[in-house]
């Protein structure tokens, strides 16, 4: 086998190593959000009621939103992968500029959802559980904004190909990822907390 | 490249001390003092019996391929490697061992988990840095005093215990050596377990989890006696806690917190009438606080204040009591920090 | 075959001036030594709290050290020794010999392996600057369990700071070792032709993907219960005192197999070299690591047994279930040995201990893994005899054999066989003169973590013993030091092979250039250098190999 075989095998190889390696910091952080879930079915099962006394009822509305937007968000940005796979750079542009909006929307309507809650983050353990895991993810989502609106950059400039778009595509699991554990948090909080 | 040289007579010196190591070992289990602690220092033994036949056959090897094998001449070792069948005795081997013990193990907790009607109900309260003994069925209570005196749980021989464990402020550990056996005390969560002393004598006791500063100095003492004398200790406390009187002198208390002690055992105020309580707490970074309730079972609690942080100093209003015979206490540290409220 | 470049990668000069080199390099090679230097010496502020809890409680009486500082030198000691020693020492073998052992250029992301590494001393740093805060170090032990880490002064909070940091650090380095093992073999080094090493270091990282996220999780939670007002622990306002307790076992079972996979292939791989034969179950040892890496989840309560709140049957079964796959490797070991044509190196003698002290570590476990004997001997000098049996006189062992075996390697210089003879001896001896008391006392009921005790407990003649022992430990790590010092000062002269070993690092010089290989050797099986060794001596040289 010659040098420039060798050395083009390992290239070709070593070319999904940032993906994996994507793969796998979203594993870890899988494994973090999976903490604060066990956590809350921990702390839950060892309480005498739930919501403890003195929870305001959760409204669904705004959450129901909230949801809505980040699920969509995902659709459009795998329409922009699919983009770029078939060679579409404006089209990625598009739908990454449309998954960006989302994202931003997702934050600060959160943020408003906050103003509105009627409790606080030192009000007792439900206000713990919430608080921190809610912001965590927040985070999280804006983590993924600033990754994204980096890509964006990378897509504007012409430095993404239907060859070579690595950077959109660890960026789309780790969205995809921060999605997924919204709908959890969300199926938590709303969905199987009594009224 | 040359290696050093092992005499032969390291293996009959590492054979030697395998051998006392382990009858060290095994004397030096205690026997317990209690059916419980006997059925565990049993499956001790059944360990040991289990484990030395590895440890030997396994050093054994090594010291025999260390001597046997020492590189002597040029020829390569064989390059032979084990197959399937080695994999399958290598694994097999470890699991029917675990297949025995794991039984025996079982066994043994079913018996010292079995629960008996208990003649003796205490509740244990661990708290920084001593603990509380509350004789529930005889109604009194003996308390330890951090660094200058340990807790004694005095228990008839030969009669089931039940123990109700819990901790006031942080995780602590009940364990009695010579029971073989220790449960933690956990905030928010009480648990029980069941022994039965079967010798006379005192045995120390000590917390095992560790609980801040000084948790090496968390010690007490079960004291086994004959029932006879057993009833007598009862007598005796009672009389003491009853003995404790004292007459109203005004509307005003003064109280100190030091050392995580009252400096007075009795308070008292006239009946009927509005009072106030001034606490001085001298304990650096300690919090104490002042609360009234029936006894110390804490039915029906006539008064708390908040928790103060020392050093610091508060005056408490409280509001008219009717004439009656109360219990007040710290509720950080419990009936380790109490007294008797009298109102007339 | 000649690897020199790959065209997507150019290596970038080299800066001027030998310290600005260190600060900013990306090598692996240079990071791996960075490693080794930043543990060694957190190794030594470790063994010098060790030596002054041992001082102390030589004779009872406070003497020496009061109660607060004890307890803030016990939980330095802990968490020192397991973050920034062990572990780091294990990764930085890894980043030196992991490329090399796979025949790749670098590691996969060489500027994060450089973000990973410096982490660590700002990790370890933020750790010991609790000394200087208001209430001083963190004084809970190093599991700092929970109400007990809610009362602590700042030294909690900048222990927990310093932890996250540390965490982190080994989360991408995981992350980092994983792809490249995965991406960057050499053509001909499959998966099974792995050196052990390299699986050791595969399923490690694979457990630090896994189990310290949750770690990280519950330093946040203890973090908000601090300092911002929540309530995970806090039993007072619907918080749950063990939650703790559960989180940080999740993580902690799982850490105490990233703090021995790693010497386990090591030591497998010297056994094999030093005995002349290849290891004799080589799927067995793969297989072994995988099983333990899967069952390492399974097991965390049995850290709990005592509270009264876990399922005592389960985590039993699992405890004694993961002694399986451990026992295996002792056979396997032993396999290796026999017939073999054993030369007592330095990295043998160390192997060779490794395998005595380890199999006392892991015995001593097993009744612990019986709830019923547990309640005796949890939270009592068993379980510390037993941990240090394990992390002591396995990892440790087994990583000093690794240091003596690749020092060469990395240096270019053979250290002193004399001196390693002497340090391996008081080592070995010293170790058991420490620990092996401490079975003793815990049967006498010697509970962990206390600054003193009284004299009429029957427990100060062996607290005199291990004492002695620890300062013949002390010696011995002297005699180490010793040694690397002067041969560091000794001119360049190691062969490339000096062991006559199997594997790919040895077929480089020693140290090896930048680049790594001028020339792989071709890879049919797991021994690329023993084959190549093999086929030059020729089918009727009886030479031996």
């Amino acid at each position: 086998m010659s040098t420039a075989e060798i050395t083009d095998e390992r290239v070709a190889r070593a070319t999904s190593g940032p993906i994996l390696g994507m793969v796998l910091f979203v594993a870890s952080e899988a494994m973090f959000f999976a903490t604060f879930f066990g956590a809350y079915f921990t702390i839950r099962a060892a309480s005498p009621a739930w919501p403890p006394k003195g929870i305001p009822h959760l409204e669904i509305g705004i959450a129901t939103v909230l949801t809505v937007i980040l699920v969509s968000s995902s659709f459009v940005l795998q329409q922009g992968v699919r983009a770029i796979r078939r060679g579409d750079g404006r089209g990625l542009q598009a739908w990454l500029a449309g998954t960006l909006g989302l994202g931003i929307s997702f934050l600060g309507l959160q943020l408003y959802d906050y103003s509105q809650l009627g409790f606080g983050l030192k009000d007792g353990i439900f206000g713990t559980l919430f608080y921190v895991m809610t912001s965590l993810h927040m985070a999280h989502v804006f983590g993924g904004v600033v990754f994204l609106g980096l890509v964006f950059t990378q897509a504007r400039t012409g430095q993404l190909s239907r060859s070579r778009h690595e950077s959109l595509e660890a960026g789309a699991i780790y969205w995809h990822f921060v999605d997924v554990v919204w709908v959890g948090l969300y199926t938590v909080f709303y969905l199987l907390t009594p009224r | 490249m040359g290696s050093s040289p092992l005499p032969v007579t390291r293996t009959r010196i590492a054979r030697l001390a395998a051998a006392s190591a382990l009858l060290l070992l095994t004397g030096c289990a205690k026997e317990g003092i209690s059916p419980q602690g006997q059925e565990v220092h049993r499956l001790f033994v059944i360990i040991m019996i289990l484990a030395a036949p590895v440890f030997l056959g396994v050093e054994a090897v090594l010291i025999w391929c260390i001597v046997r094998y020492r590189k002597r001449d040029d020829d390569p070792a064989p390059q032979t490697v084990g197959g399937s069948r080695s994999l399958v005795v290598f694994f097999a081997i470890p699991a029917v061992i675990i297949a025995v013990l794991f039984p025996f193990g079982e066994a043994t907790l079913m018996n010292i988990e079995r629960r008996e009607t208990p003649q003796v109900q205490i509740k244990v309260e661990g708290f920084q840095w001593e603990w509380t003994f509350l004789y529930l069925n005889e109604g009194l209570f003996v308390a330890g005093k951090t660094l200058v005196r340990p807790a004694v749980m005095v228990l008839p021989v030969d009669e089931p215990v039940q123990i109700q464990l819990v901790s006031r402020d942080v995780i602590h550990s009940f364990f009695v050596p010579d029971l073989l056996f220790k449960r933690d005390a956990i905030p928010g969560r009480t648990t029980t377990f069941t022994f039965t002393p079967t010798k006379l004598g005192t045995f120390h006791g000590q917390c095992a989890e560790f609980c801040g500063l000084w948790h090496s100095r968390m010690t007490f003492d079960v004291k086994v006696v004959a029932p006879l004398d057993y009833q007598a200790w009862i007598k005796q406390q009672r009389k003491k806690a009853q003995g404790i009187t004292c007459e109203p002198q005004g509307t005003t208390l003064s109280l100190i917190a030091h050392n995580i002690s009252w400096n007075q055992f009795c308070l008292a105020v006239p009946a009927n009438t509005p009072f106030t309580v001034d606490i001085t707490n001298q304990d650096v970074g300690i919090q104490h606080n002042f609360s009234i309730y029936d006894s110390f079972f804490e039915k029906k609690k006539y008064f708390t204040s908040p928790r103060i942080t020392g050093p610091d100093s508060e005056t408490l209003n409280a509001n008219p009591l009717p004439p009656g015979h109360y219990y007040f206490q710290c509720d950080v540290h419990g009936p380790a920090m109490s007294g008797a409220f009298i109102v007339k | 075959m000649a690897v020199t470049q790959a065209p997507t990668r150019e290596l970038t000069p080299e800066p001027r001036g030998r310290l600005l080199v260190w600060l900013t390099t990306t090598d692996h090679k240079k990071i791996g030594i960075l490693y080794l230097v930043n543990s060694f010496s957190f190794f030594t502020v470790g063994g010098i709290f060790a030596l002054l809890m041992r001082t102390e409680l030589a004779r009872p009486g406070q003497q020496l050290i009061g109660a607060h500082a004890y307890n803030e030198l016990f939980t330095i000691h802990g968490t020192l020794m397991i973050f920034l020693v062990i572990f780091p020492i294990l990764a930085g073998l890894g980043n030196y010999f992991v490329p090399l052992q796979i025949g790749a250029l670098d590691m996969a992301f060489p500027r994060i392996n450089a973000l990973s590494f410096w982490l660590l001393p700002v990790g370890g740093l933020t750790i010991l600057s609790g000394f200087l805060a208001k209430g001083g170090a963190a004084a809970c032990g190093w599991t700092c369990y929970a109400p007990l880490n809610e009362q602590l002064g700042t030294g909690v909070d900048l222990w927990l700071a310093g932890l996250i940091l540390v965490g982190t650090a080994s989360i991408l380095g995981a992350i980092n070792f994983i792809v490249t093992i995965l991406r960057m073999r050499a053509p001909g080094m499959t998966m099974m032709r792995l050196p052990v090493f390299v699986w050791g270091i595969l399923a490690t990282s694979l457990l630090v993907i896994l189990a310290t996220p949750v770690f990280t999780a519950g330093l946040i939670m203890l973090f908000a219960d601090r300092r911002l007002g929540t309530s995970f622990f806090d039993p007072a306002h619907g918080g749950v005192a063990l939650l703790w307790q559960n989180v940080f076992w999740f993580f902690g079972h799982p850490e105490v197999y990233m703090l021995i996979l790693g010497a386990w292939g090591v030591v497998t791989e010297i056994l094999s070299v030093f005995s002349g034969r290849p290891i004799f179950s080589y799927r067995g040892v793969v297989l072994s690591f995988l099983m333990i890496t899967a069952l390492s989840f399974t097991v965390w309560a049995h850290h709990m047994f005592a509270t009264g709140a876990v399922e005592l049957p389960f985590f039993s079964i699992t405890t004694e279930l993961i002694s399986i796959p451990t026992g295996v490797l002792f056979f396997v070991w032993l396999g290796t040995l026999w017939k073999g044509k054993l030369r007592f190196e330095v990295p043998m003698l160390f192997a060779l201990g490794f395998i005595a002290l380890f199999l006392i570590g892991g015995i001593d476990g097993v009744w612990a893994a019986s709830p019923a004997m547990d309640f005796a001997i949890h939270d009592t000098y068993w379980v510390v005899a037993h941990l240090h049996y394990v992390l002591f006189g396995g990892t440790l062992f087994g990583i000093m054999a690794g240091m003596y075996y690749w020092f060469p390697k990395m240096s270019g210089r053979m250290l002193s066989r004399k001196l390693g003879q002497w340090h391996f001896w008081l080592q070995f001896i010293g170790f058991n003169v420490t620990f092996f008391p401490m079975h003793i006392l815990g049967l006498r009921g010697m509970p962990r973590r206390i600054a003193d005790y009284a004299p009429d407990r029957g427990w100060s003649f062996l607290n005199l013993v291990s004492t002695i022992g620890a300062f013949l430990i002390a010696i011995s790590l002297l005699i180490f030091f010793a040694n690397v010092l002067t041969t560091l000062r000794k001119p360049r002269s190691a062969p490339a092979d000096p062991w006559r070993a199997n594997t790919l690092e040895w077929a480089t010089s020693s140290p090896p250039p930048p680049h790594n290989f001028d020339a792989l050797p071709a890879i049919h099986s797991g021994r690329p250098v023993y084959d190549a060794r093999v086929a030059e001596a020729g089918p009727t040289d009886r030479g031996s190999r």
